[in-house]
């Protein structure tokens, strides 16, 4: 099932910022990263990764760093920052809190007797 | 590198309208990003224009990232917000304040109007640059006007040299302007729809005489406070990050402060005035978008046909770019 437009965009900040948080990683990284953690549930027009790493990076969240490689080519890593752990840290915990509350509903528990 | 994707990447460059550095390190990220793509596709099976067309699909339209990118660099800081909306502000505290009056004000705003726009000019041409200029442009109108009053035979001299000089010299700027952005040539503009109707209202017949200084007196706080809408404008113009929006505030913008002008004027601008001066906010608006397309066109023509003179290359653009070949090979 495709995701719905409005919940990826509200939750593509939390999915960068987590996917940054143990390890830096350039744009295609990323991109193949998402795929194959959401086992092929978030895929997006690749293109418009950039603009939400450089609005992030604009936010302070994220700093992103060339770095050559020994085939002479160049790729930009992108590292969390403290300020990026924090908001991770505070929207990991909305999630949570937003997930539990909307299992309770859908999925209530049968009262005890 | 194949045209489709020089076209795909040009296109990208075009309309997300960034700065040289900050193009550089995103045209360089999708290329490598594309390039990788291309790499692991090829290694699938695929041929090259297989990879390729299957890694244009998966980025996504031109428009659309083009579209994110603007919105992501577009915002400008509260510093921007400030120094852009200053040398309206500044105008119009000269008539709300009735400083107008003293020369020793009016030099010292057009100086430092002159300075700020030269040093801004110099330093990357930021945002904020351009609504100064266009006052830079007030002396050079001021200077028309004096001409007119020189004895007859002179003055119609030393307009025809002059009038051309202003001209060429007002049209090179705006070029300059449209190639950044044809959307700061608008903001660069704005207030001269606005200036010319309080000049009609104050002095119809184009010379100052003791009833025109008059009327100034009386026009001087609304004169100023039309300034000042134009100040808030620019404000909400250099926060907000959608280019339609932009688009939309500068045309209601424009309409609503000249409608407070004829409504302030108290009957002195007719409808005919009225609607001469709707038409000059509305070529604000809609030459600067022309002017640059006519400047990019003739600058991608030129740019391709310098770095691809083959045979293939040119027909590939006669096909794609020009638009002219509808023609199938």
């Amino acid at each position: 099932m495709e995701p719905r437009r409005d919940l990826m965009k509200s939750s593509s900040d939390s999915l960068l910022l987590s996917l940054l948080e143990h390890q830096p990683m350039y744009g295609y990284r990323i991109v193949k990263e998402l795929e194959e953690r959401s086992q092929g549930y978030f895929k997006f027009k690749e293109g418009t990764l950039y603009p939400a790493l450089h609005r992030l990076e604009k936010s302070g969240l994220i700093t992103g760093r060339w770095q050559a490689l020994p085939n002479r080519r160049q790729r930009r890593y992108y590292y969390i920052t403290s300020k990026g752990l924090a908001k991770l840290a505070t929207e990991k915990s909305q999630w949570q809190d937003f997930l539990e509350a909307v299992r309770l509903i859908l999925e209530p528990r049968p009262a005890s007797p | 590198m194949t045209p489709e994707l020089v076209q795909y990447l040009e296109n990208i460059k075009y309309r997300s309208r960034l700065g040289p550095p900050d193009e550089t390190g995103v045209m360089s990220e999708i290329e490598a990003h594309i390039e990788d793509e291309v790499q692991e596709l090829r290694a699938s099976g695929l041929t090259e224009d297989e990879a390729m067309q299957v890694c244009l699909g998966q980025m996504g339209g031109a428009g659309l990232i083009a579209r994110r990118i603007y919105e992501a660099y577009s915002q400008g800081s509260w510093t921007q917000v400030l120094l852009a909306s200053m040398p309206h502000l500044l105008f119009g505290l000269l008539f709300v304040l009735n400083w107008w009056h003293y020369a020793g004000w009016l030099t010292l705003v057009l100086l430092l109007t002159l300075a700020t726009t030269v040093y801004g000019w110099w330093h990357g041409k930021p945002a904020w640059v351009f609504s100064w200029l266009g006052y830079v442009l007030l002396p050079i109108i001021i200077l028309g006007l004096l001409l007119l009053y020189l004895p007859n035979v002179w003055s119609l001299l030393t307009l025809l040299i002059y009038l051309p000089t202003a001209m060429w010299w007002l049209l090179r700027l705006i070029v300059q302007t449209t190639k950044k952005d044809w959307l700061f040539s608008s903001l660069m503009l704005l207030p001269l729809p606005i200036i010319i109707g309080w000049f009609l209202a104050i002095s119809p017949a184009g010379k100052f005489n003791e009833t025109s200084f008059q009327r100034l007196n009386s026009f001087a706080p609304w004169i100023g406070l039309s300034f000042i809408a134009l100040a808030l404008t620019i404000a909400v113009f250099i926060r907000l990050r959608q280019r339609s929006l932009r688009i939309g505030l500068l045309a209601a913008s424009g309409l609503l402060t000249l409608t407070l002008v004829v409504y302030y004027t108290a009957g002195r601008l007719d409808t005919l005035t009225f609607l001469g001066l709707v038409l000059v906010m509305w070529g604000v608006l809609l030459v600067p978008p022309l002017l640059e397309r006519y400047v990019r066109d003739n600058g991608r023509k030129f740019a391709l046909r310098q770095s691809a003179p083959s045979h293939k290359y040119n027909l590939y653009w006669e096909d794609n770019i020009e638009g002219a070949g509808q023609r199938k090979r």
